[in-house]
C-alpha cells in the first residue's frame, strides 16, 4: 500500500479508522514530495567536460600519458584477437606447425606487454579519479565555508552533503572511467570495423545492420531501469524514513500500545518496496537475455550467409571463424559504451551540481579594505599592522595578562529583515557600554537572536537602515574574522563537535595546553565537574552528546568561551531546565565569564536578567522596555507581567 | 561494548547452522532457481556444440573431398546427433544447424529472464522483506535501553544492511556454491571428453587462480574496509563543520577547520595509493592467466588439431568458449568467501535482536482488565536496569489516590524516569510491587495497562503525518469528536484549526513546523484521546522557554483535573501545583510534601526554590540571592 500523498477530503462526521483498512490514522508516517528534485540526468555539455578535463590537470603527465596508454591498448586488444583467430583459421586448419609457434610466440609477446601497459591504465586512471575528488571536496569545503550564516540556515544538510557524495562519486566516474574506457571501446570498435571491412566488405554490413538495433534495444532498456531504479530508490526512502521514525519515536509507539499495528504499516511499505524492486528487476532481466540473443543471432546468421557465400567460393571457410571473433570484438563495446553514457549523463549533472556550489559566490562579503577590529589588549590599532592571525596567548590567569576591556556594542536606529518587506527588527537603538551585560528578554520571534546575529556580524543588515558599531567603528567597515577573534560565544544547542571534551575546549584556542585548560576550568569553577566525567577531560562527546548531560555540555560551552579570552559574550541561554545543582554551578560559571567583558545574553532564567545592567524587552522586532530589573518592575509595564509569568508560572492576571 | 543483552555471541558455526536454517525455510525456491540455472548450463553448452559443428561442417563440405575420396576435413562425430538425412542439400543442414543455435538461444534468453525474475522473487520479495519484517517488530518490543545503548543509525542499518548481507548468504553463497559446484564438474566432463590432455593444459592455471583470487581478496578487504572508514571521517567532518558552523565562524577557526579537512582528505589520498598499486598488480596479473590459457589453447590446441587429435569446430572453438565459462565460474570463489565473511558479520547483528529477550511480557493467565480507577501504590520497589548496575531505585513506598498529582524533582539520575517507568511497566521492578487499582501491575496484560495510561515524554515526538493521526496515535479507531474533545483540553484545538489545513495538517519531520509549546500540547492531547485514568508528565516544559511556559500551564491544569497524575518537574513554578510534591536523590525519596510545607523546611526543594524564585515574597530576604555552592550538597540534603 503506497500512503496517499494527500489527505483524504474529510468529511465534518467522518468515522475515522476502524472501517477503511487503508485509512490514514494506520500509518506510521507520510512523505511530502519535496525530498528530492534534482534531476538525475544532464546531456553532455562541451563547458563542463573541458572544466572536469582541467581539474585532472593536477596530475597532467600522468592524465596525457593515460590517453595515450589507452589509445595504445585500443590496438592493442584486437590485434590479440587477430592474433588468435589467424591462428586458428590459419596454421591451424592448414596444418602449419611452424608459423603456428610464431603466432603463439607473438600472442605471448603482445600479451606480456599489454597487461604490463595495463597495471600502468589502470592505476593512473584511478589516482586521477582520486585526486580530482580530493581536489573537488576541499573547494567545496572552502567556498561552502565562505558563505555567510544565512546560506546555512535555508541550505539542507542533506543537499550539500550529497554534493561531497555522491555527486562527486559521479564525477570520479567520469574522470577515471567514462572518458578513458570510451576511448578503448571506440577504439576496439573502429579496429574490428577496418578489420572486418578489409576481409569482407558484404559480411561486414550485416554486422553493421545489427549494430544500431542492440544501440536501440541498449538505450531502451538504460532508461527504463534508470527510471524503474528511482521509483525503487524512493520506495526505499519511505521504508527508512519510517524506520527512522520508529526508532526516533519507540517511546510513544510502546506507550501508546502501537507496535502491532506498526508492524503492519512497515511490512506494506516493505511489500511496496520489493514491488518496485521486482518490476527493476524484471528489466534488467530482459535486457541481458536480450543483447545475448542478439548475439546469437548474429552468429547463425553468419554461419547462414557465411556457409553459403563459402559453398558459393565467395568466401573463404577461414575468413567466417575470424568474424565470429571479430564480431564479438565489435559489438561488446556497444553495451559497454551505452553503460558509459549513462554514467556519463548522471555526471553531467552532478558537475552541474557540484560547479555551481563551487562558484556560488556569497550574498556579501567583507568590504576589500575592511579593517580589523583593533584590541586595546595589544595594542594593535595603528594601520598597516599585518592582520590579526593569533589571539593573544598569554595563559589565562596569569598576573602578567592585560586587564580585560570589553567592546562598546552599539546599535543605532537598525532596521533588519532576512527576507524583503518582512522586517523582524525595527528601529532598534541601544548601547552595550565596556563591560555590561545586556540581557534580552521577549518571546520567540521577537527579534533576540536577529541581535546578536548582526552584533557578531553573521548577517549584515542593508546599507542605510541603521547601524552597528563596535568600539565606534562601523561594522561594514570591519572584518568578520577579527570580530570573531574577540567574541565568545555559547549557542543554544551548546554544539560540541566529536571528540574529547579537551578537544572541544582546545578549539577556542588551540595552543593552549592541557593545564592551561584546566586552568581556565578551575576559574570558572568547574574543573572538577568535567573531571567527574567517565574518563575526565578525554571523555568523548559526540553528536548527542552521549553520556554527557545538558547542564555539563553547557560548562563545557561556557569553558570553551572563556578560553577564547573574548571582549563580548554572546550567550544564547537553553530554555530546558537543568536540575538544581547544576544550575547553580551555571550561575557561577557564567557570573566568572562575563566579568569585565561587555556581554548580550538572550535570556531565559530569571537569575540570569536579574543581574543585567540593561534588560531590552523585545516584542515583534522593537524594544518596548528597557531599564534594570527594578526599574522595569516598578514600571508595571510588559517586562512587569512577564515577571510574573516567571515567577507564578501562571496566567499573569489569575 | 554497549551490549544490550547478556546473550553469549555465537560461534561462526553457530552462524553458518542458522543461515542453513533459514535457507531451508524458502528450500523449494532454492531448488527451483539451481535446477533453472542447471537447464541453462545445458543449453549454452548445446549452443556452443552447434557452433563449433557448424563451422566445421563450412569446412567439410568446402574443403570437399581430397583426392583419395576421403574428406580433407572429416565431420566430427557427435553423440544424440544422427547424420543429417540422404538428400539434404548443405544449405539445408547449415540452417538446420542455425535453427538449432537459433533455438537453443531463444530459450536460453528465456530462461535467463526467468531465473532473475525467480532470484528476484525468492530473495527480494520474500526473505528480505519477511527478515526486515521480523526485525521491525521485535524492534518495536524491545525495552528502550536496546535504544539508549544503540545509536539510531546501527539500529536503522541492521534492518537495512545489515538484513541485505544476510541474504547474501542465500544468492551469493549457497546457491552460486551449488551451481558453481554441479558446472564446473560438467565443464571438466565436457572438456576432457574432448581432449583429456588439452583439458589437463589449460586447467593448470586454475588453481594458481582461484588460489590468487582469495589471497588476493582477504589481502585488499581490509584496506576497503580502512577506506570506507576514513571516507566516513571525511563525511563526517563536514557533516559537523556545517552543523557547528556557527561555533567554528565565531571562534574565527576556519582556517583550522578547513586544515583539518583537507588533512582528513589526504589520508584519504595516500591510503587509497596503497590500494590502487595492488588492484592495478592483481587486475593485469589474473588478465595474463587468462591468457596464457588462450595460449596454450592455441599452441597446445593448436597442435592438437593438427596431428588430427581434435576437431577444429566441435572441439577447439568449442573448447575456447568453454574454458572461458570455466574461468568465469572460479573467478566467482573470492566473491564468495567475501560473501560468506560479510553475511556472518550482519547475521551476528540482526539475531542479535531477533534473540534478545523482551523484559516484560504478558502472564500466560493474564485476565482483560481495564485500569479503571487510577490509584497508584510503590510498595518498597527497588529497581536498577541491569544485575551488574547499582539500583537506580531503593525501596520506594508511595501511594497516590485516584484523581491526584504529584510531582517529583530529582537531580539528572536520580531515578525520576525510572520510577515513572515502572507505571506502565516500561521496565519491572526488582524488589517491591507496583499496585495500580489495588492490583500488581504485573498481573495487567502490558496492552490492557498501557491504555489506561497516558504519557507525555520529556521530547515531543510527534510523527510526520497528519495531526489527526498524530493525535489518534494510541487509538487508531477514535472518531473526530474525541480527538477534537482532547484537543480542546489540551488547548491545541484554536491553534490547530487557525492552520491552513486543520486537523488534516501533515507535520514536518520532528514536528518542527510548530513552536514548542503548540508540539507539547499536540502531545498532550495524544495522551488524552483515549481517556486515560493515569497521567504520566516526564519534564513537559523541558523544551520551551520559560516566556511561552505559560501558554501550557492552563492545558496542563485541564488535563489533570480527575486523572492520576505524575509529572516530573524542574521548575518551581510547575512543581508547586502538585498535590504531592517528592524529592528524589540516588535513587531515595529524600523529602515529601506540599509546596508550603517543604519551602519552610531546610532541603534541596527550598535551594531549588530560592534559586528559581529569587524574589518571590515567600523567601526570607536572605536566601533570596543564588547562593554560592554549597560545600557538600549531598550531605545537607540527606
Amino acid at each position: 500500500m503506497k500512503p496517499p500523498a494527500t489527505p483524504a477530503p474529510a468529511a465534518p462526521d467522518h468515522i475515522i479508522g476502524g472501517l477503511d483498512p487503508r485509512h490514514q490514522l494506520t500509518v506510521l508516517t507520510r512523505r511530502r514530495d519535496d525530498q528530492d528534485d534534482e534531476a538525475p540526468h544532464r546531456p553532455l555539455e562541451w563547458g563542463l567536460v573541458r572544466r572536469l578535463w582541467g581539474y585532472a590537470g593536477v596530475l597532467r603527465t600522468k592524465r596525457n600519458a593515460l590517453v595515450a596508454l589507452t589509445i595504445v591498448r585500443s590496438i592493442q586488444l584486437p590485434a590479440l584477437t587477430w592474433i588468435l583467430s589467424a591462428a586458428i583459421a590459419g596454421p591451424v586448419a592448414d596444418h602449419d606447425t611452424r608459423l603456428l609457434f610464431w603466432l603463439a610466440a607473438a600472442y605471448a609477446g603482445l600479451a606480456l606487454v599489454t597487461e604490463g601497459m595495463f597495471h600502468f591504465r589502470m592505476r593512473y586512471a584511478q589516482e586521477l579519479g582520486e585526486t580530482v575528488v580530493h581536489r573537488l571536496r576541499v573547494e567545496l569545503f572552502a567556498n561552502i565555508q565562505r558563505q555567510p550564516m544565512a546560506f546555512f540556515h535555508r541550505t539542507k544538510l542533506g543537499r550539500v552533503l550529497g554534493r561531497v557524495t555522491s555527486d562527486v562519486e559521479a564525477l570520479r566516474t567520469a574522470i577515471q572511467d567514462v572518458f578513458f574506457v570510451s576511448i578503448v571501446q571506440f577504439g576496439q570498435m573502429a579496429v574490428a570495423a577496418g578489420l572486418m571491412l578489409w576481409l569482407d566488405p558484404v559480411m561486414f554490413l550485416v554486422v553493421l545492420g545489427l549494430a544500431p538495433v542492440i544501440w536501440k534495444l541498449n538505450l531502451h532498456f538504460r532508461d527504463r531501469i534508470s527510471h524503474q531504479a528511482r521509483a525503487a530508490t524512493e520506495s526505499f526512502s519511505r521504508v527508512t524514513a519510517t524506520l527512522v521514525e520508529s526508532v526516533n519515536g519507540i517511546r510513544v509507539t510502546q506507550g501508546f500500545v502501537r507496535e502491532g499495528l506498526n508492524t503492519g504499516f512497515f511490512r506494506s511499505l516493505l511489500a511496496d518496496h520489493s514491488r518496485h524492486n521486482t518490476n527493476l528487476a524484471r528489466s534488467s532481466a530482459i535486457l541481458q537475455p536480450m543483447l545475448e540473443l542478439n548475439n546469437q543471432f548474429f552468429i547463425a546468421a553468419l554461419l547462414l550467409l557465411g556457409g553459403w557465400r563459402t559453398f558459393e567460393g565467395n568466401m573463404e571457410a577461414a575468413d567466417v571463424i575470424k568474424f565470429f571473433f571479430f564480431a564479438g570484438l565489435f559489438f561488446h563495446p556497444l553495451t559497454v559504451i551505452g553503460n558509459q553514457y549513462n554514467q556519463a549523463l548522471v555526471a553531467m549533472a552532478g558537475a552541474e551540481r557540484v560547479f555551481r556550489l563551487i562558484d556560488l559566490k556569497p550574498e556579501w562579503e567583507d568590504a576589500p579594505d575592511a579593517a580589523d577590529l583593533p584590541d586595546p589588549r595589544r595594542g594593535n590599532s595603528a594601520p598597516g599592522v599585518p592582520p590579526v592571525t593569533e589571539r593573544a596567548s598569554v595563559p589565562l590567569g596569569s598576573p602578567s595578562r592585560a586587564p580585560l576591556s570589553g567592546l562598546r556594542v552599539e546599535f543605532d536606529r537598525v532596521t533588519f529583515s532576512y527576507e524583503p518587506g518582512r522586517p523582524v527588527l525595527r528601529d532598534v537603538s541601544f548601547t552595550a557600554e565596556p563591560g555590561q551585560t545586556v540581557a534580552l528578554v521577549g518571546h520567540t520571534g521577537s527579534g533576540k537572536s536577529s541581535i546578536i546575529n548582526l552584533a557578531t556580524k553573521f548577517y549584515l543588515a542593508d546599507a542605510g537602515s541603521g547601524a552597528v558599531r563596535l568600539d565606534g567603528h562601523e561594522i561594514r567597515a570591519l572584518s568578520g574574522r577579527s570580530i570573531h577573534r574577540q567574541l565568545g560565544l555559547v549557542t543554544q544547542q551548546n554544539f560540541l563537535f566529536g571528540g574529547t571534551v579537551l578537544e572541544n575546549l582546545r578549539f577556542a584556542r588551540p595552543e593552549a595546553t592541557e593545564d592551561e585548560v584546566r586552568a581556565a576550568a578551575r576559574e570558572l569553577d568547574c574543573l572538577d565537574v568535567l573531571e567527574a566525567l567517565p574518563r575526565g577531560l578525554h571523555t568523548e562527546v559526540g553528536e548527542r552528546g552521549g553520556g554527557i548531560s545538558l547542564g555539563q555540555r553547557q560548562l563545557v560551552c561556557f569553558t570553551r568561551a572563556f578560553l577564547a579570552d573574548p571582549r563580548l559574550v554572546i550567550l544564547d541561554e537553553a530554555t530546558s531546565a537543568i536540575d538544581a545543582l547544576t544550575e547553580a554551578r551555571l550561575q557561577t560559571a557564567l557570573a566568572t565569564l562575563v566579568r569585565g567583558r561587555t556581554s548580550l545574553v538572550v535570556a531565559h532564567r530569571l537569575s540570569t536578567i536579574r543581574r543585567a545592567d540593561l534588560i531590552l524587552v523585545l516584542d515583534q522586532g522593537a524594544i518596548v522596555e528597557r531599564g534594570s530589573h527594578d526599574a522595569l518592575l516598578a514600571a508595571a509595564g510588559p517586562y512587569a507581567r512577564l515577571h510574573a509569568q516567571f515567577t507564578s508560572g501562571g496566567a499573569p492576571h489569575a | 561494548m554497549n551490549k544490550p543483552t547478556p546473550v553469549p555471541s555465537p560461534t561462526d558455526w553457530q552462524l553458518v547452522r542458522r543461515l542453513f536454517g533459514l535457507a531451508w525455510r524458502y528450500r523449494l525456491q532454492c531448488l527451483q532457481v539451481i535446477s533453472l540455472q542447471l537447464v541453462l548450463l545445458a543449453l549454452g553448452i548445446a549452443g556452443l556444440a552447434a557452433t563449433g559443428l557448424g563451422i566445421d561442417y563450412v569446412r567439410h563440405v568446402s574443403a570437399g573431398p581430397g583426392p583419395d575420396g576421403v574428406a580433407v576435413v572429416p565431420l566430427p562425430h557427435v553423440a544424440f546427433l544422427p547424420d543429417p538425412p540422404a538428400g539434404w542439400r548443405p544449405m539445408h543442414v547449415l540452417g538446420a544447424i542455425a535453427a538449432g543455435i537459433l533455438a537453443c538461444a531463444a530459450l536460453r534468453a528465456w530462461l535467463n529472464y526467468a531465473y532473475a525474475v525467480a532470484v528476484n522473487l525468492l530473495v527480494q520479495q520474500r526473505l528480505v522483506v519477511d527478515l526486515r519484517g521480523e526485525v521491525y517488530a521485535k524492534l518495536q518490543r524491545l525495552d528502550f535501553r536496546f535504544y539508549d545503548a544503540n545509536t539510531t543509525g546501527s539500529i536503522i542499518t541492521r534492518v537495512t544492511g545489515d538484513v541485505q548481507n544476510v541474504r547474501m548468504f542465500l544468492d551469493q553463497v549457497l546457491i552460486p556454491s551449488l551451481i558453481m559446484g554441479v558446472s564446473l564438474a560438467i565443464y571438466v566432463v565436457y572438456m576432457a571428453s574432448l581432449s583429456p590432455a588439452l583439458t589437463i593444459a589449460c586447467l593448470a592455471t586454475t588453481p594458481l587462480l582461484a588460489i590468487g583470487s582469495v589471497v588476493f581478496s582477504k589481502r585488499i578487504q581490509p584496506r576497503y574496509a580502512a577506506n570506507r572508514t576514513l571516507v566516513e571521517r571525511v563525511v563526517q567532518h563536514f557533516t559537523e563543520s556545517l552543523q557547528g558552523v556557527q561555533v567554528i565562524k565565531a571562534f574565527g577557526r576556519e582556517a583550522e577547520d578547513r586544515a583539518a579537512f583537507t588533512a582528513r582528505n589526504d589520508e584519504v589520498l595516500e591510503q587509497q595509493r596503497g590500494v590502487f598499486w595492488r588492484v592495478s598488480l592483481f587486475s593485469p596479473a589474473i588478465g595474463l592467466l587468462t591468457r596464457v590459457n588462450l595460449l596454450v589453447l592455441i599452441g597446445f590446441g593448436g597442435w592438437l588439431v593438427i596431428q588430427g587429435k581434435l576437431p577444429l569446430g566441435a572441439g577447439l572453438v568449442v573448447f575456447a568458449g568453454l574454458l572461458e565459462q570455466f574461468s568465469g565460474q572460479v573467478n566467482q570463489v573470492a566473491t564468495i568467501v567475501n560473501s560468506v565473511q560479510q553475511s556472518l558479520v550482519a547475521s551476528r547483528r540482526v539475531f542479535e535482536i531477533l534473540d534478545a529477550p523482551v523484559a516484560v511480557t504478558d502472564k500466560p493467565d493474564a485476565a482483560p482488565r481495564a485500569v479503571v480507577t487510577g490509584s497508584v501504590c510503590f510498595e518498597g520497589v527497588s529497581f536498577g536496569y541491569s544485575g551488574a548496575d547499582a539500583p537506580v531505585l531503593h525501596d520506594i513506598h508511595l501511594e497516590i489516590p485516584p484523581g491526584r498529582c504529584v510531582a517529583i524533582l530529582g537531580a539528572t539520575g536520580a531515578g525520576k524516569s525510572a520510577l515513572m517507568s515502572l507505571v506502565p511497566r516500561f521496565f519491572d521492578p526488582h524488589a517491591g510491587r507496583v499496585l495500580i487499582d489495588g492490583v500488581d501491575a504485573r498481573d495487567f496484560r502490558v496492552a490492557d495497562l498501557r491504555r489506561g495510561i497516558g504519557i507525555v515524554f520529556q521530547e515531543s515526538f510527534l510523527f510526520s503525518n497528519t495531526i489527526s493521526a498524530n493525535l489518534a496515535f494510541g487509538a487508531p479507531d477514535a472518531t473526530r469528536e474525541q480527538i477534537e474533545r482532547a484537543a480542546r483540553i489540551a488547548q491545541a484545538h484554536d491553534f490547530i484549526t487557525a492552520l491552513p489545513q486543520g486537523y488534516d495538517t501533515v507535520l514536518g519531520e520532528g514536528g518542527n513546523t510548530l513552536s514548542g509549546g503548540q508540539r507539547q500540547r499536540l502531545a498532550l492531547a495524544r495522551a488524552l484521546v483515549h481517556e486515560p485514568a493515569i497521567l504520566l508528565l516526564d519534564d513537559p516544559t523541558a523544551a520551551i522557554d520559560a516566556q511561552t511556559e505559560h501558554e501550557i500551564f492552563a492545558a496542563l491544569e485541564n488535563a489533570i483535573s480527575g486523572r492520576t497524575t505524575f509529572i516530573v518537574a524542574h521548575r518551581v513554578s510547575t512543581l508547586r501545583r502538585a498535590d504531592l510534591i517528592v524529592v528524589l536523590e540516588n535513587g531515595r525519596i529524600v523529602q515529601r510534601g506540599t509546596h508550603d510545607q517543604l519551602l519552610h523546611q531546610p532541603g534541596p526543594y527550598r535551594r531549588v526554590a530560592a534559586l528559581q524564585l529569587v524574589d518571590a515574597r515567600e523567601l526570607d530576604e536572605s536566601d533570596a540571592r543564588p547562593a554560592p555552592r554549597p560545600a557538600s550538597p549531598e550531605k545537607e540534603a540527606a
